[in-house]
């Protein structure tokens, strides 16, 4: 049976997971520059080794209260259709390989949150974890309008 | 051949294309360049045969692409080329002009190339215009052509025409000089295996041949011409083996190569089939003798025969002389182009059949001036290589983006290093760190410096297209001008480069119709009839500066000064220096000229060029003296990749301001900002200079208790200027220009990023973005 290997991380009291293959590294935060005009959910732009990359904060996109930084706080460096960004999560737990058959569509009542964000469910025994649709967390609408 | 020809053959022309239109690109500039030279100097054989060659290599390089356009505007210039390198024609006037419309129509289809469209450009007319001016003297040439030697029209015309029916019209020349004169048996350095197949093929009965291609001098990717052409020959045998092989033939510098075939079709049919193939001058067909009798004489004759070439001609026993001259012209062709040439056993059996061939002009009609060549020369051709190499911008950028990186960790070092000997004053340790450190720092000095030149190219690449260009616009108001050329050498960043070519020509234009007075006036003024236009360019610290100089009229100050009066854009009684007046003309929609031309007088204004130059961080100033002309100083960064920049602070916040758009900095008063229309406003020197606050334009936190006094930095591009507020100046630095990134592109008021030596990440302002907003905000007051 197919399976997937997640990186899987913690925001507020939800666990979420994204495809390790997206994932390019995984570092504590920098200092993050605040881009003026830019939307809301990019908290600013961070230096990746001499590239200026945006992160977003998972908590603003999903709509959460903002939390204090920690010492395990982290942005996890995605690449995403050749766009590379961070995302800024509370912590990363682990890496797990989850069998596709243990993944369902996401519920229609989306833990309240945006459910196009949302790619389905994973169940490992009591846990539930909700697994990210990259595609849409840096702007579903820029998307349409860089792409020409 | 068409295109769907060479699909047939199975060649992917796409990855070649790239290739091919490089390297057509610099032979049609080469030749606007060079038709312009000829103009000058007349009849220069040796520019003439430079020409000729680059119609020549541009033919054959279209041919093999399948752009039948092109090989039929450049076949027919080549045509008139030859006749004037063989002194039937002079250059004259409408030559020149024929055949700089046909570089124009050749770029003009390269372009269409370039973007993947059919070439639908008309090219006919001009074929025509060229071949009527080559029957002006179609007479005498009738007489000539009967020389086999002479490469004239029919013959060459037959050779070019290959490209559009496969079987040439010389059809069985070939062969026959393939039995008169000697030819001896290549080594094909066979394997056993080969060997073998050679030695069944010969007792079964079927015909061996060894076929000798000749490809036309300064072709392009041979190993596709002899892929080609084995393929061709596939339906008419087999191909045994290539010689030499395909990577040699695409390294290294063979005029031809030789196929080993098995076949039962005649050796016309084979000659034939090959010679369809485009930019195959000759192809000779020798029966391969028996293998018993070639091993036999393996240790002899034929082992001498492959390792020498200059031995092959002199071993060829009934070649004669004019085998030897054929093969030294040869030699000589390729010596005075700039490649490579290596002679090696590819080339060796030539001695044997060139004596007939006809191969299409260029390389008979260089045996006159080959004259001299010897079998010495032959032998002794040197080893220069190629000593420049195409590199793909982006992995330069990608070099270009480490070693700025480099910049910024050795800054952090630096200030560790710093720290530390705060702590550990006398720490060995930390002193040798420190060593280290600076040591580092000239190193990456020097590295940076490397790179940076890498992306520098020499400005005579723009200049190169204003010749043409003074030439035409002089013809065309019967004004009689030169251009000066200067500081050709001087470099800069290749993305300056591709910009600046617009600004210049407009500059150009503008001196050629206003600026040099018409041959009358200069006469009657006591001036040289012939005006002068000089571009000139050298280095000026981290800048370039370029001057386009004429020694024309000059500008007329008092009517400048009127018009602006009359638009309001001065009062009547400002004063103003003759400079200040002269830069009005950069004023938008100001044009002084009396009547419209099709040159400068297009509604396109001096405006247009002074924002180009800003927009590239530059600057433009005037010099001009009544009477005695007019001087447009450019002053342009370098490169566009690092730029100056003003670091200021706004509440927590740094942000950098490109120097270039900086005009000064101000110390103000929180109470002398007066609020007009709702926007703030600060008197400067009589004038009001509107404010843009950052902090409120950004939405950042407002500080806690603002100071009586905040620094306003003066910002103008073009005429315009504006005061950003800023809480304090933290100097000025290089910063290296990064984009931030598609996902945060276009975002207002932001023109990038860079990273500063602690490692964070600083914005860049867009200036004239914040200008061109409040001009908008002022409006919708």
């Amino acid at each position: 049976m197919a399976e997937e290997q997640l990186v899987t991380f913690g925001l507020g009291s939800e666990e979420f997971g994204v495809d390790i293959m997206l994932v390019q590294e995984i570092i504590r935060i920098p200092p993050i520059t605040r881009v003026p005009k830019a939307p809301p959910y990019v908290e600013g732009v961070i230096n990746l080794r001499g590239n200026v990359i945006p992160v977003v904060s998972l908590r603003k996109r999903f709509g959460m209260d903002k939390a204090e930084e920690t010492d395990l706080s982290r942005i996890i460096v995605l690449q995403v259709q050749k766009k590379v960004f961070g995302i800024r999560v509370d912590a990363v737990t682990e890496v797990l390989r989850l069998d596709s058959g243990s993944i369902e569509p996401p519920p229609p009542v989306a833990l309240g949150m945006d459910s196009q964000f949302i790619r389905g469910v994973g169940k490992i025994g009591e846990r539930l974890l909700i697994l990210l649709d990259l595609d849409h967390i840096m702007g579903g609408e820029m998307n349409h309008e860089f792409s020409a | 051949m068409s295109q769907d020809d060479s699909k047939t053959q199975g060649v992917d022309i796409g990855e070649f294309l790239e290739f091919y239109l490089l390297d057509s690109q610099e032979q049609i500039e080469r030749l606007g360049a060079g038709l312009l030279q000829l103009e000058k100097e007349g009849t220069n054989i040796s520019l003439i045969n430079d020409l000729f060659r680059s119609a020549h290599s541009l033919k054959g390089a279209s041919g093999t692409m399948g752009f039948t356009p092109i090989v039929a505007l450049t076949h027919a210039a080549e045509d008139l080329l030859d006749r004037l390198r063989q002194g039937k024609m002079e250059v004259s006037m409408d030559m020149i002009d024929i055949l700089l419309a046909v570089t124009d129509r050749v770029r003009a289809m390269l372009g269409q190339v370039e973007q993947r469209q059919d070439i639908d450009t008309e090219y006919e007319d001009l074929v025509q215009s060229m071949k009527a001016l080559m029957s002006g003297e179609g007479l005498n040439a009738k007489s000539d052509a009967g020389t086999a030697a002479r490469g004239s029209a029919p013959a060459s015309s037959a050779g070019a025409a290959g490209s559009d029916n496969p079987a040439g019209a010389e059809g069985s020349e070939g062969v026959e000089s393939s039995e008169g004169a000697s030819f001896v048996p290549l080594d094909f350095a066979l394997s056993p295996a080969e060997w073998d197949k050679l030695q069944n093929a010969q007792i079964m009965g079927h015909g061996t041949y060894q076929v000798d291609v000749t490809l036309a001098p300064n072709t392009l990717m041979k190993a596709v011409r002899a892929v080609m052409a084995a393929q061709r020959t596939e339906n008419v045998g087999n191909v045994l083996k290539i010689m030499p092989s395909m990577e040699d033939l695409e390294t290294g510098n063979y005029d031809g190569f030789s196929l080993l075939v098995i076949s039962d079709e005649p050796p016309a049919e084979i000659r034939e089939e090959i010679l369809g193939v485009s930019e195959l001058t000759e192809a000779v067909v020798h029966p391969y003798p028996a293998v018993e009798k070639l091993k036999a004489s393996a240790r002899g004759e034929a082992a001498q025969e492959v390792a020498a070439t200059a031995a092959a001609v002199l071993s060829a026993p009934s070649s004669g002389r004019e085998a030897i001259l054929e093969s030294s012209s040869g030699a000589a062709v390729k010596s005075q182009s700039t490649r490579t040439f290596e002679k090696t056993t590819g080339n060796q059996g030539q001695g044997g059949f060139g004596v007939r061939s006809t191969t299409p002009a260029s390389a008979p009609a260089t045996a006159s001036s080959a004259g001299s060549g010897t079998n010495g020369a032959a032998a002794g051709e040197g080893n220069t290589q190629v000593h420049t190499i195409r590199v793909d911008t982006v992995r330069m950028d990608n070099l270009i983006n480490l070693v700025g990186e480099m910049v910024i960790t050795r800054t952090r070092l630096v200030q560790i290093g710093l720290d530390l000997k705060n702590e550990h004053r006398t720490d060995p340790l930390v002193n040798n760190l420190n060593e280290t450190n600076v040591y580092l720092g000239r190193l990456m000095n020097d590295l940076q410096e490397s790179v940076m030149r890498l992306r520098m190219v020499p400005i005579g690449t723009v200049f190169s297209r204003f010749p043409r260009l003074v030439r035409d616009l002089s013809r065309k108001t019967g004004k009689d001008i030169e251009l000066v050329l200067k500081g050709e050498d001087t470099e800069l960043d290749k993305t300056v480069v591709e910009v600046i070519g617009d600004p210049l020509m407009h500059l150009i234009r503008n001196s050629v119709d206003h600026g040099i007075e018409s041959p009358e006036q200069r006469r009657a003024v006591g001036k040289p009839e012939t005006g002068h236009i000089t571009l000139d360019a050298y280095h000026e610290g981290n800048h370039i500066a370029i001057l386009v100089t004429d020694d024309g009229a000059g500008l007329p100050l008092d009517k400048i000064r009127q018009k602006a009066v009359s638009r309001g854009m001065i009062g009547e009684r400002e004063e103003l220096s003759d400079r200040d007046i002269a830069n009005l003309i950069f004023l938008p929609g100001f044009s002084t000229a009396e009547k419209v031309t099709d040159i400068s007088g297009r509604g396109v204004g001096m405006d247009v060029v002074k924002k180009a130059l800003n927009n590239l961080g530059g600057m433009i100033d005037i010099d001009t003296h009544r009477g005695q002309g007019t001087t447009f100083t450019i002053r342009l960064p370098l490169t566009l990749a690092i730029i100056q920049a003003l670091l200021v602070e706004v509440g927590d916040e740094i942000y950098a301001v490109p120097l270039s758009s900086v005009l000064e900095t101000l110390l103000v008063q929180r109470s002398d900002i007066k609020t007009v229309g709702g926007l703030p406003m600060v008197q400067l020197r009589g004038n009001t200079l509107p404010l843009i606050s950052l902090q409120e334009k950004f939405d950042l936190p407002k500080q806690e208790n603002p100071g009586e006094e905040v620094f306003v930095v003066v910002v103008g591009l073009g005429e315009k200027s504006i005061g950003l507020v800023v809480d304090g100046l933290r100097g000025q630095q290089e910063i290296v220009i990064k984009s931030l990134g598609e996902l945060l592109n276009n975002l207002p008021g932001i023109a990038g990023a860079t990273i500063l030596g602690d490692g964070k990440v600083t914005l860049i302002l867009d200036i004239g973005s914040l200008i061109q907003d409040l001009l908008v905000m002022r409006k919708s007051q």
